[in-house]
């Protein structure tokens, strides 16, 4: 299935607010003192968790014992909101800040069938919800949305007209909201990081809103991805950098929360139980072999940004969840190969994404593997293969070669009748092919 | 210094005269220049299409055709790094303008008073780290540079993406072709790079487009 471009309200939304986020991430890398140092050590650090996760997630899930905190393993996306349904018997109103996975895991249609009503506060997150959609990016979900499109959702709750104007828009968000932080009787977040040192699960926002999801209600349920592990807070801090800087171009994200077990005696905020809930749904499937290097994404939505694919045809050609490069690599990964075999193709290889990566990983030499794969377990259509096979036995020999091209001349128009010429032709000129060829003039 | 010149598939097909005027070009900055005729694809289509057994057969019959021991030469950036980083057997295997800026090369004022703009194909920018030599030669034949706003952005060939993803692979060329429409020509050091843009163009009456080789031995114009 080939991608559409996105409508033009949509598609000017994307372009100008990817370009404003790629711009400020390439501004806030050269205001760092060695980038590249910054960048091999980020990868690094993220490559010794992922070398040994089983070590790194034991000593986690002490440390988060010690901390008074509870640690659920989960092997795949349906014990994962099992047991988020089961964390949440009782309660009502569940307030969610920002948080992929649980995309991932489909969790706000699991609670919801068991009775739970799910509010999502992060703002992008929440006007996605009141418009019935999916997330399209990583970390601004509502990208494609305008301060128009704000306007008329948030105006359909407030019962009057909100002016479509930021200040006016995040007032009435906000009014909306405290009701529901007021009510919750569970918070639920993801974790950009889990220290192991001290059991510390990190989060980073910019809108305060997840301080009020981990701290109002009495029980806090973190969603975390097994492989998000970072060994120390020094090994957080160097990741932190380029976290933000590389997402949005900030320093540091407004609030940068490190939650260390729930509220201890004496203390007046936090929840009374905070539980993590550790997903593997597929992640330690890539730790032996060549995609492991994919386990070190952190999340920060630069190759989406600078990814031409994903800023003319928008998140949701992806598919639900992930989108961009990472997501074209990362979804087949999870899934499976056989249900995703489009995505490895969806990109030119321009490796704008691999160069934009702040932990090095070869987003596009990952593709290309995809690729290879999708060919060596037989997935790629026959009719490619043999198309392919075809063409390398007739072009490995000069005298082929020669012939095969000089009837392609003769036959050329008629390449734009079917085919993938057909599909070039639709929107740009057949090549030519030359009179004579380079070879016949020397 | 004696040279094989890959001409490339695209070159040897689509482009003789990029072709023709690449070899002039060496020719004029002191090279002796070679054209193997066993050559024909570096097998780059079916190696990014993830068809490996295919691209190892275009490698076998390009490892027929060359010498390993004599610098090879390719008016192309994908094509070079096609060469240099994905095949078995090794090639010291250089991109035209890069062998043309070390050499020295002085090529012919041909551009005076032209206004143009260099597209920094991916694989010559990102792959081969080649980004300054084709600028550089471009002013030495009198031209002026126009800064494109976007130079890293892909044109949207991409091999088989440009067949796999029709819609966006035009619109990519039209943000390219929109981002040149200031200069006299958009020029290009990849054959590649070139039959896509030039395709689009000719459909909607954008700026000329030309090889890096062309504009350099007999100008843009």
């Amino acid at each position: 299935m080939s991608f559409p471009v996105l409508d033009e309200h949509r598609l000017q939304a994307t372009e100008a607010a990817t370009l404003r986020l790629l711009t400020a991430r390439t501004e806030a890398w050269t205001r760092l003192d060695d980038v590249e140092a910054l960048r091999e050590r980020a990868h690094s650090i993220r490559m010794a968790a992922i070398d040994d996760l089983d070590g790194h997630l034991d000593r986690f899930i002490a440390a988060l014992k010690a901390a008074g905190g509870t640690a659920h393993v989960c092997a795949t996306a349906e014990e994962a909101r099992a047991t988020v349904v089961r964390l949440c018997a009782g309660a009502k109103l569940a307030a969610k800040s920002k948080s992929m996975l649980s995309e991932e895991i489909e969790l706000n249609a699991a609670l919801e069938a068991a009775g739970v009503e799910v509010v999502e506060t992060d703002l992008g997150e929440y006007i996605l919800q009141l418009a019935g959609e999916h997330p399209v990016h990583i970390i601004a979900p509502a990208i494609e949305k305008t301060a128009g499109d704000v306007a008329e959702l948030l105006s359909a709750v407030e019962g009057v007209r909100v002016e479509p104007e930021l200040k006016a828009l995040a007032q009435a968000a906000r009014r909306q909201l405290r009701r529901v932080f007021e009510r919750a009787d569970v918070g639920i977040t993801g974790a950009n990081f889990a220290v192991c040192d001290t059991g510390s699960i990190c989060l980073v926002t910019n809108e305060g809103n997840g301080g009020l999801v981990t701290s109002l209600p009495r029980v806090h349920v973190a969603l975390l991805g097994m492989e998000r592990l970072v060994p120390t807070l020094d090994d957080l801090a160097v990741l932190l950098q380029l976290l933000a800087r590389s997402g949005t171009g900030q320093t540091l994200t407004t609030y940068t929360r490190l939650l260390t077990g729930p509220r201890r005696a004496g203390e007046e905020d936090g929840p009374d139980e905070l539980h993590v809930v550790i997903v593997d749904n597929g992640r330690t499937g890539l730790l032996r072999g060549r995609y492991r290097e994919m386990l070190a994404c952190i999340r920060c939505g630069a190759c989406l940004n600078v990814c031409p694919v994903y800023r003319k045809s928008g998140g949701g050609a992806y598919g639900p969840v992930y989108s961009g490069p990472m997501g074209a690599v990362l979804v087949p990964l999870l899934r499976g190969l056989e249900r995703e075999p489009g995505l490895p193709h969806a990109s030119s290889l321009c490796g704008a994404c691999t160069a934009a990566c702040p932990v090095k990983i070869p987003l596009h030499e990952l593709l290309l593997d995809l690729r290879r794969d999708l060919v060596g377990e037989g997935i790629a259509p026959r009719s490619e293969r043999l198309a392919f096979t075809l063409w390398s036995l007739l072009w490995s020999r000069p005298l082929l070669y020669r012939l095969s091209t000089a009837f392609a001349r003769l036959g050329g128009p008629l390449g734009a009748l079917a085919g993938p010429g057909r599909t070039w032709a639709a929107g740009r000129a057949l090549p030519v092919l030359a009179r004579r060829r380079y070879r016949d003039g020397r | 210094m004696r040279v094989q010149l890959f001409a490339t598939c695209l070159g040897d097909l689509l482009f003789p005269d990029a072709v023709a005027d690449a070899e002039a070009l060496l020719r004029a900055a002191g090279c002796e220049v070679e054209f193997p005729r066993g050559q024909t694809c570096c097998g780059q289509p079916a190696f990014n299409a993830g068809h490996r057994r295919a691209s190892d057969r275009l490698a076998r019959s390009f490892a027929r055709a060359f010498d390993p021991d004599v610098p090879i030469v390719a008016p192309s950036g994908s094509c070079t790094s096609m060469v240099a980083h994905h095949m078995t057997a090794h090639f010291d295997v250089r991109e035209l303008s890069s062998l043309l800026d070390e050499l020295g090369a002085e090529p012919p004022a041909r551009n005076d008073g032209l206004r143009l703009a260099y597209h920094s194909s991916c694989h010559m920018l990102r792959d081969l780290g080649i980004d300054e030599a084709p600028r550089r030669l471009l002013e030495r034949t009198g031209a002026e540079l126009v800064p494109l706003q976007r130079p890293d952005l892909c044109c949207g060939f991409g091999g088989t993406f440009s067949v796999r993803h029709p819609e966006v692979s035009v619109a990519m060329a039209d943000d390219k072709l929109a981002d040149g429409a200031r200069a006299d020509a958009l020029v290009t050091a990849d054959p590649g790079c070139l039959m896509h843009l030039r395709a689009r163009a000719a459909r909607t009456g954008a700026v000329r487009v030309v090889h890096l080789a062309t504009a350099l031995a007999r100008g843009a114009a």
